[in-house]
């Protein structure tokens, strides 16, 4: 049996682990001993490797590539060259006709790698000549990027996943870590018996909250509010580090000014929360010697997203919980390289490395090196933008690269339509999803387990992954079909291995130049900024408390609270809110072929309903029932639980039938252009016959399957000389 | 003393790693292609309640009450454990009524005999089905505890056992002091 390293290709965690591979086959995976996992893995780690060869239990991989000559036409499968070649032919007409500007491309937060994402910037920017490249942290963390940038100087987790349990206080804010980061959960718990008080704000009773000393359930679309009663509390009962506030923190007249209306009063009107438990929270926090905040999508996906970022970084300040080991702030990241994509500048602001695209210097910096003339200086379009982008005409191409939005944006009839409206969709993945069958032509790339690189766990440390098994089918590796699309537009792009181009975005990335792949080497982790060849990188941020703004000082930030958007009447009563399950991840396209995750959990997934709601409906425990919103309407199965809170109910967004995100509404924050899936107003049906319920589910989930298969098979048929 | 494994639920996340790496461990090697949800049967359950996380299983009773209640002598204690000859299962689940924590299941399985090499059905198979800890896997123990991501699992023998009472009796010998001071 042999043995390869990897780096788990889930959550944000970055677990270190070993693929077993026999005969050609990845067999089992078992952990190592890597820096964030400490021999530990989860269900996913352990039992999530056998998508790779090729299940088929919810859909295929993709074997060679598909074309579609007209939208009415079915995929042949067509050679690597013709499919290139049209490819190229179609963006070069496109950005001839259009402009630059109406192309759009993505980066992949998951299994493909940092060298690939670095490789799709470069080819929008340098050979399309637009910044119009995004990648899923807009629908994710992008409101702490976005937030703490403008606070703190740095989006990123301030602290290492292991100092986590170091630390003499959890404030768990919106972050459902059991079921997000279960290994990273195991180090709140040893927090825990290390004598650290947990704090846990969330309107569930998740796992942390039965953990937790203090737990506070706020009202759904509350969080600014108790934010600022927070400071609020900290400031009015003399609890804040005043000499810390003093010499490295600006902004605090005008900061207490607007947090001096949150009372715990005031707040807990609209937090329906008990004052003094708010009170109770901040005395906890601020006594601890050490203390750490973490937040996930219970923060992010909001309208008011990046405030309430900019307010929890502001906790932080009050109590100089910055810029040592085992305190901080810390957006725990929920894909396994969504910092990575981030790192790698895929986004429509960002250079490789954290550098704006609006600095004319940097922009020089980077042509020079790419070789051409210039690169667009005007921020591009974010990946919440496009279906009114295209329906509007404005974006007429788009290459989607190991994404799904077609599952997981909100309103997905809007998504539908945007597709359809666009003159040509690439789709380049490992699986046929929803999204690639919106596609004119579709591009197979090697998956994890197939291919090697870097990915960024969530706590900005780079660690390498190796190739366990060779892959099956004619695909190619995510870079080098990039590479050969922008030789075949004009731009001679070659590499020969991930390394090449590793260190070719090292050069260009002062904060990343130091981490080169011998120190990632086995269980190797490198925690940027790394800048020297001699540095090991930076397990935490801000040392000596200097933040990374201009004058160096920590931007004390509130502002008032807004309530979330939808609004509930009598026709739709209840807030949905989209959450994830353990079994499962992102679209599902990777752990719904896999048997044991998908033994545990499989259509149409669940909604989440507190019993006196349930009861009120007529609806009982794993019944099927219909959730309606102003957007759509779909069918999933009724879990009733205590652990629920009365007035809504809670969906994860992965399930093709009980598609939460038909529901959900496309109302953004202002500035993340975050979409806000936790709060969407929504009516839930019980259903009388319950047999014709669980029928139509088994045939539209057959219907669903069906589809996509047959749209690969069918392929194989028409050109057998590529099949 | 028998050994028997236990769950902490203040340490337990629910994440159900623990079932799959139970059904795995008597797949008889067919891998996790071979888990479906049909036959996905672990010995180990995780329970979720409104406030409770945490794994049921065997207790491997010194007295069980499932060895007592078998009338074919199926269930037998052997390496300091219960243990079930599943050749003499009849699936009358009067065992299963015993039980007191509701780890005892008797579940059917296809009973095949060879032949002149030939595999020939012979209906069904009764089986009283039970954590095992796992003896076949010998010196690496349980699957459950060694796959539990938060350590919330673990295997109780009488060392163990020793250990955990003399903690607990120096907890209650320090808190006697508070009182009494």
């Amino acid at each position: 049996m042999e043995k390869h390293m990897a780096v788990c290709p889930y959550c944000g965690t970055g677990c270190k682990l070993n693929l077993l591979v026999e005969g050609g086959k990845v067999v089992g995976a078992e952990p190592l001993n890597g820096v964030t996992n400490e021999g530990e893995l989860c269900l996913k780690g352990y039992f999530g490797y056998d998508f790779i060869n090729d299940t088929k239990l919810l859909t295929p991989r993709l074997r060679n590539p598909m074309l579609r000559r007209s939208r009415d036409a079915a995929f042949e499968a067509v050679s690597w060259d013709e499919a290139i070649q049209y490819a190229a032919k179609k963006l070069g007409e496109i950005k001839a006709k259009y402009g630059p500007d109406s192309i759009m491309t993505t980066g992949s937060s998951r299994g493909t790698g940092n060298e690939t994402n670095y490789v799709m910037q470069k080819f929008t920017r340098a050979v399309l000549g637009t910044n119009n490249v995004d990648n899923c942290a807009r629908v994710c963390h992008g409101p702490s990027v976005a937030g703490l940038q403008v606070t703190l100087g740095n989006g990123a987790m301030s602290n290492s996943i292991p100092e986590i349990e170091h630390t003499k206080c959890v404030l768990v804010f919106g972050y459902n870590v059991a079921d997000s980061h279960p290994v990273i959960a195991k180090r709140i718990i040893k927090a825990k018996e290390r004598g650290a008080k947990i704090i846990v704000c969330d309107p569930r009773k998740i796992e942390t909250a039965r953990l937790a000393d203090l737990w506070l359930p706020l009202n759904n679309g509350s969080n600014m509010a108790l934010v600022n009663a927070f400071a609020n509390v900290l400031i009015n009962e003399g609890l804040y580090n005043k000499e810390y506030v003093a010499s490295h923190t600006e902004g605090f007249d005008e900061y207490k000014k607007i947090v001096d209306k949150y009372t715990p009063e005031y707040a807990a009107a609209i937090t329906g929360l008990p004052a003094d438990d708010i009170r109770e929270a901040m005395r906890i926090y601020a006594a601890a010697p050490s203390a750490t905040i973490l937040w996930g999508m219970g923060v992010t996906q909001w309208s008011q997203g990046v405030d309430v970022v900019k307010g929890l970084s502001g906790l932080a300040l009050l109590t100089g919980n910055l810029g040592r080991p085992n305190v901080g702030v810390g957006p725990v990241r929920g894909q396994n390289n969504v910092q990575g994509s981030c790192d790698m500048g895929v986004l429509p602001t960002e250079f490789p490395g954290y550098q704006k695209v609006t600095d004319p210097e940097i922009r020089e910096k980077f042509a020079k090196a790419w070789g051409v003339d210039s690169l667009p200086g005007e921020i591009g379009y974010r990946l919440t933008d496009v279906p009114h982008l295209a329906e509007t005409g404005k974006l007429k191409a788009m290459y989607v690269m190991g994404e799904d939005p077609a599952q997981t944006e909100p309103d997905l009839t809007q998504v539908r339509k945007g597709f359809e409206a666009m003159e040509f969709v690439i789709v380049q993945d490992i699986f046929m999803t929803k999204t690639a069958m919106f596609a004119d032509l579709i591009l197979p790339a090697t998956s994890w387990g197939e291919h090697e690189g870097v990915f960024s766990a969530a706590d900005r440390s780079f660690q390498r992954f190796t190739k366990a098994v060779d892959a099956k089918g004619d695909v190619k590796h995510d870079w080098e079909i990039i590479s050969l699309l922008a030789t075949a537009m004009g731009y001679p792009m070659h590499y020969n291995n991930t390394k090449e181009i590793w260190d070719e975005l090292r050069e260009l990335c002062p904060i990343f130049y130091g981490v080169t792949y011998e120190k990632m080497e086995g269980l190797g982790a490198v925690p940027w900024p790394c800048r020297d060849l001699d540095s090991a990188g930076s397990k935490y941020l801000y040392e000596g408390n200097v933040f990374q703004r201009p004058g160096g000082k920590g931007l004390l930030f509130a502002t008032e609270w807004r309530p979330p958007q939808d609004q509930l009447t009598e026709e739709f009563p209840l807030i949905l809110c989209t959450v994830r399950e353990v079994g499962h991840y992102s679209c599902r396209s990777m752990t719904g072929n896999c048997a044991a995750l998908q033994t545990l959990a499989d259509e149409p997934g669940y909604v989440t309903i507190n019993p006196k709601d349930a009861k009120a409906l007529g609806i009982r425990d794993q019944e099927l029932v219909w959730v309606s919103s102003r957007r759509g309407k779909v069918i999933t199965r009724a879990s009733v639980t205590d652990r629920t809170n009365k007035g809504a109910v809670y969906m994860t967004y992965q399930w093709w039938i009980g598609a939460c995100n038909e529901l959900t509404i496309h109302a953004v924050d202002p500035i993340a252009k975050t979409p806000e899936y936790k709060y969407a107003a929504v009516r839930v049906e019980a259903i009388a016959d319950q047999i014709w319920a669980e029928n139509y589910v088994q045939q539209e989930y057959a219907k669903l399957k069906g589809g996509l298969s047959n749209a690969v098979t069918g392929a194989a048929k028409k050109a057998p000389a590529y099949a | 003393m028998n050994k028997f494994v236990t769950a902490n639920p203040s340490k337990c996340i629910g994440c159900r790693t623990c079932e799959i790496a139970c059904a795995l461990a008597h797949s008889e090697g067919a891998g996790v292609e071979g888990l479906a949800p049909g036959s996905f049967k672990p010995r180990i359950r995780m329970v979720k309640t409104a406030d409770v996380s945490t794994a049921v299983m065997c207790h491997h009773c010194e007295d069980a009450p499932c060895v007592n209640a078998c009338p074919n002598n199926a269930i037998v204690y052997r390496q300091h454990s219960v243990q079930v000859e599943q050749e003499r299962c009849l699936g009358c689940k009067n065992c299963v009524l015993a039980c007191p924590f509701g780890v005892m299941d008797v579940v059917t399985v296809p009973a095949v005999r060879q032949f002149a090499g030939m595999t020939l059905s012979l209906g069904v198979k009764a089986q009283a089905h039970k954590c095992d800890l796992c003896i076949e896997r010998g010196d690496a123990g349980p699957a459950c505890v060694s796959v539990c991501p938060t350590s919330a699992l673990t295997l109780m023998d009488r060392e163990a056992m020793d250990e955990t009472l003399r903690r607990r009796r120096e907890r209650a010998a320090l808190e006697a002091a508070e009182v009494a001071a």
